[in-house]
């Protein structure tokens, strides 16, 4: 930790790192895959992953590498990386409510355990973290809190994005009052709208 | 139907390495037992129970329901004398199988937890 510390304030001094590692993290369906595909359509005219309603539908990491966003007079370079949901439980059953068999349904279910070891193991290699939530659901819990406070034991930027805003159950500012101490995007990824919040916002807080 | 409730006092944790205190909670969550653990886990350790939790998950086993409340954060000088020796200041987690807790409801200061059959 304290030379990954060093190499960040090397950088930061003399400028050098013009890459960042963007994690997307949060629970299964709060839209970090929809997030992810609205940002590199937006900068680069390709998606990066697939979309469904069925949770852990991300269960390997994705990636979208060098997609340079601008922000006012600013330039970011980032690697843009889509995590799989991290839960605490994963019941091959509730894929069974989608209609799926119970083979698909336990192979999806083993598949969605890896990505959530995966996700947690890609903590140490992401240089600025978005946190997704759902603003429809109540932001405190414990895999909120797990996220957020692992990515502040490591020092890495985190930006709260409260997604799902055209939705007419949305509540933001419970996410607000929930973690007062990051900044906040209310947004609608599948919409797009304040998209560009966003932008700005990774380009101030970002390192 | 009965609930099983173990409360556990962070002296018998505080003797384990992590490696071992996870597989304590596992083996006994896995026995349909709640656990009160007089210690808030770290976020690391929060970390390391959700990847072990997730290496167990089988069809009759599909996770777990946690909540901790954070110990005191206050620097005054008794607090860091205590952790300084090893200690803690307090906390609070509660772990249970997802089969058997319903529901975790967390505020700041307070959690409420739903336990019944399915």
């Amino acid at each position: 930790m304290p030379f990954r510390k060093l190499l960040r304030w090397f950088g930061r001094i003399f400028g050098r790192k013009k890459l960042i590692r963007l994690g997307l993290y949060g629970p299964p369906n709060a839209g970090k895959t929809t997030l992810a595909n609205k940002i590199s359509m937006d900068w680069t005219g390709e998606p990066v992953g697939k979309v469904s309603e069925i949770p852990h539908e991300t269960r390997e990491v994705q990636k979208k590498e060098r997609v340079v966003v601008h922000s006012g007079n600013k330039k970011i370079i980032m690697n843009l990386l889509d995590m799989p949901g991290i839960a605490t439980k994963i019941d091959y059953e509730d894929f069974m409510t989608y209609g799926m068999s119970a083979e698909e349904a336990q192979q999806r279910a083993k598949e969605a355990t890896k990505g959530v070891i995966e996700a947690i193991k890609w903590l140490d290699n992401v240089d600025t973290a978005l946190v997704i939530m759902d603003s429809t659901e109540d932001p405190y819990t414990q895999v909120n809190i797990t996220i957020i406070g692992n990515l502040e034991a490591r020092n890495i930027p985190v930006i709260l994005v409260a997604n799902k805003i055209d939705l007419k159950k949305s509540k933001p500012q419970q996410i607000r009052e929930a973690f007062p101490q990051h900044p906040v995007v209310e947004i609608s990824a599948l919409t797009g709208k304040n998209i560009n919040n966003l932008y700005d916002t990774i380009a101030k807080h970002s390192r | 139907m009965a609930v099983e409730i173990e409360f556990i006092s962070s002296d018998m944790l505080g003797k384990k390495t992590e490696k071992e205190k996870m597989s304590y909670i596992l083996e006994r969550i896995s026995q349909n037992k709640i656990l009160v653990v007089e210690e808030s886990l770290s976020y690391d350790e929060e970390t390391k129970l959700i990847e072990e939790t997730m290496k167990r998950v089988n069809d009759k086993f599909p996770g777990i329901e946690v909540s901790t409340l954070r110990e005191k954060t206050e620097g005054g000088l008794r607090e860091r004398l205590i952790k300084m020796l090893g200690g803690s200041t307090g906390g609070l987690t509660i772990i249970g199988p997802s089969k058997l807790v319903k529901k975790i409801k967390k505020e700041p200061q307070q959690i409420s937890l739903l336990a019944g059959e399915r």
